[in-house]
C-alpha cells in the first residue's frame, strides 16, 4: 500500500521514494492505518482499501476530491462517520464532494457536513 | 462468390495492416520514452530495479544449470563434428561464431521468453481486465514510463547479460570437450578463442541480445495491453502474444543470418 501511495508523488513531483514514503506512512498514520504499510490488495478489508484511495487522492495535485458512493464502497461494519472521520483526519488541502443517490440518504442523516439535494 | 471472397481477403489484408500498423506506432512510442531522460522518475527506477532482479537476477541458478547442460552437450557435438570432419584448424572460429553469434542469444531469449514474457503478458492483461491499467491513467500516470518501460529495459539487460553468461559457459564446457577429443591445453585453448574472436562477433552478441530483450518484453506488452474486458480473454492473449513472440524470434534469427551471410 505504501508504494501504491507513495508513486503519486514519485511520478508528479519527482520526489525520491523514499521522501515519498515517508509522506505515504504519515499520512497513514493519521488515520491509524499504520499496519496496512506493507499489505497487499487482497489483505486489507474494504475501510483499508477506502482510506489507501482517499489518501492516494489527497497525494495527487488536483483541486478537488470526488467520492462517488463511498458506502457501496464500504463493509457494512463502516459508515459515513467513518468515511468522514477520514477525511477531517487527514486534513486534505483539496475541495471534497460527495456524490451519492437518494436510495442512500438514510446514511447521511447523522453527518455533520453540507448536503446538496 | 469472387466478389465476397475478393471482399474477405481484402478485408483481412486491411485489418492485418491496421494490427501491424498499430503494433509499429506502440513500438516507436515505447523507443521514444526509451530515449527520453523525463521517463526515468524514481517510481520508474524503483520499478526497474525490481525486474532487473525477477529478469536476470532470480533465474540465475536455473540458468547455470541449463547453460552447463544444454551448452555443453551441443558445443560438445560441435566440437566432435569439426574433429571427425577434419576442421581442428578452424574449431577456435567456428566455436566463437556458434557460441557467440548464434546461440547464446538465441536460447537465452527463448528461456527469458518461456519465462518472463508469459509473466509479464499475464499481468498486463490481468491489470487490464481489472481496470488497473484506467485508475493508473485516472492519476495521470503515463503507463509506459511506470510499467512498459522498466520491463523493455530490464529484457534487455537481461538478455545481454545472460546471453554473455550463457557464451561464458559454453566457452568452458568448449575447453573440456577440446581437452579430451585433441588433446588441447588450456593455454593453446585460449589463444585459440582470442585469435578467432573479433569485434564483429561481439556487436552480433550485443545487437542481437539488445533486439531479443526488446521484442521479449514489448510483444507480450502490447498482447496483454489488447486484451477485451473478460477474464476468459486472458489465457487468449497469452496464447497470441506467445505465438507472436516465437515468430518474431525467429525472424530476427533469420534477418541475423541473412544480414551476416551478406
Amino acid at each position: 500500500m505504501l508504494e501504491n501511495i507513495a508513486l503519486i508523488k514519485e511520478v508528479h513531483e519527482h520526489l525520491a521514494t523514499k521522501d515519498a514514503q515517508v509522506q505515504a506512512r504519515e499520512a497513514l498514520a493519521k488515520i491509524n492505518l499504520q499496519k496496512i504499510s506493507l499489505y497487499r490488495v487482497h489483505m486489507c478489508n474494504a475501510y483499508e482499501i477506502f482510506c489507501v484511495c482517499v489518501v492516494r487522492a489527497m497525494m495527487s495535485d488536483d483541486k478537488s476530491v470526488i467520492i462517488i458512493s463511498p458506502i457501496n464502497l464500504l463493509d457494512n461494519s463502516s459508515s459515513m462517520d467513518d468515511v468522514v472521520s477520514v477525511i477531517k483526519k487527514l486534513q486534505m488541502s483539496q475541495d471534497i464532494v460527495i456524490l451519492d443517490t437518494l436510495a442512500n440518504e438514510t446514511h447521511y442523516k447523522e453527518v455533520s457536513c453540507n448536503i446538496v439535494k | 462468390m469472387v466478389l465476397k471472397f475478393i471482399d474477405n481477403v481484402g478485408g483481412k489484408t486491411l485489418e492485418i495492416l491496421d494490427s501491424f500498423y498499430e503494433a509499429l506506432k506502440f513500438t516507436f512510442i515505447c523507443t521514444l520514452h526509451l530515449l527520453r531522460p523525463k521517463s526515468y522518475n524514481p517510481a520508474m527506477r524503483m520499478v526497474l530495479t525490481k525486474q532487473i532482479y525477477f529478469t536476470a537476477v532470480e533465474i540465475i541458478p536455473l540458468f547455470t544449470i541449463m547453460a552447463v547442460l544444454f551448452g555443453s552437450v551441443i558445443i560438445g557435438a560441435v566440437i566432435v563434428l569439426a574433429s571427425e570432419y577434419g576442421l581442428q584448424d578452424k574449431i577456435g572460429s567456428i566455436i566463437i561464431t556458434f557460441v557467440l553469434d548464434e546461440f547464446s542469444p538465441f536460447f537465452t531469449a527463448l528461456l527469458i521468453s518461456l519465462r518472463s514474457s508469459t509473466a509479464i503478458n499475464t499481468e498486463i492483461a490481468v491489470m487490464n481486465v481489472n481496470n488497473e491499467l484506467n485508475t493508473l491513467r485516472r492519476y495521470r500516470i503515463d503507463l509506459i514510463d511506470y510499467l512498459f518501460l522498466p520491463r523493455i529495459i530490464s529484457g534487455m539487460i537481461s538478455v545481454v547479460s545472460l546471453s554473455i553468461l550463457f557464451a561464458f559457459i559454453m566457452l568452458c564446457s568448449g575447453y573440456i570437450f577440446t581437452l579430451f577429443y585433441m588433446n588441447m591445453d588450456f593455454h593453446t585453448y585460449k589463444h585459440l578463442l582470442i585469435s578467432a574472436i573479433e569485434l564483429k562477433d561481439l556487436l552480433v552478441l550485443l545487437i542481437k541480445s539488445i533486439t531479443f530483450g526488446f521484442v521479449i518484453m514489448l510483444i507480450p506488452i502490447y498482447s496483454g495491453l489488447k486484451t477485451t474486458n473478460a477474464y476468459t480473454a486472458i489465457p487468449i492473449s497469452v496464447l497470441n502474444g506467445m505465438v507472436k513472440l516465437f515468430v518474431a524470434i525467429f525472424f530476427i534469427e533469420v534477418l541475423s543470418l541473412l544480414i551476416q551471410s551478406l
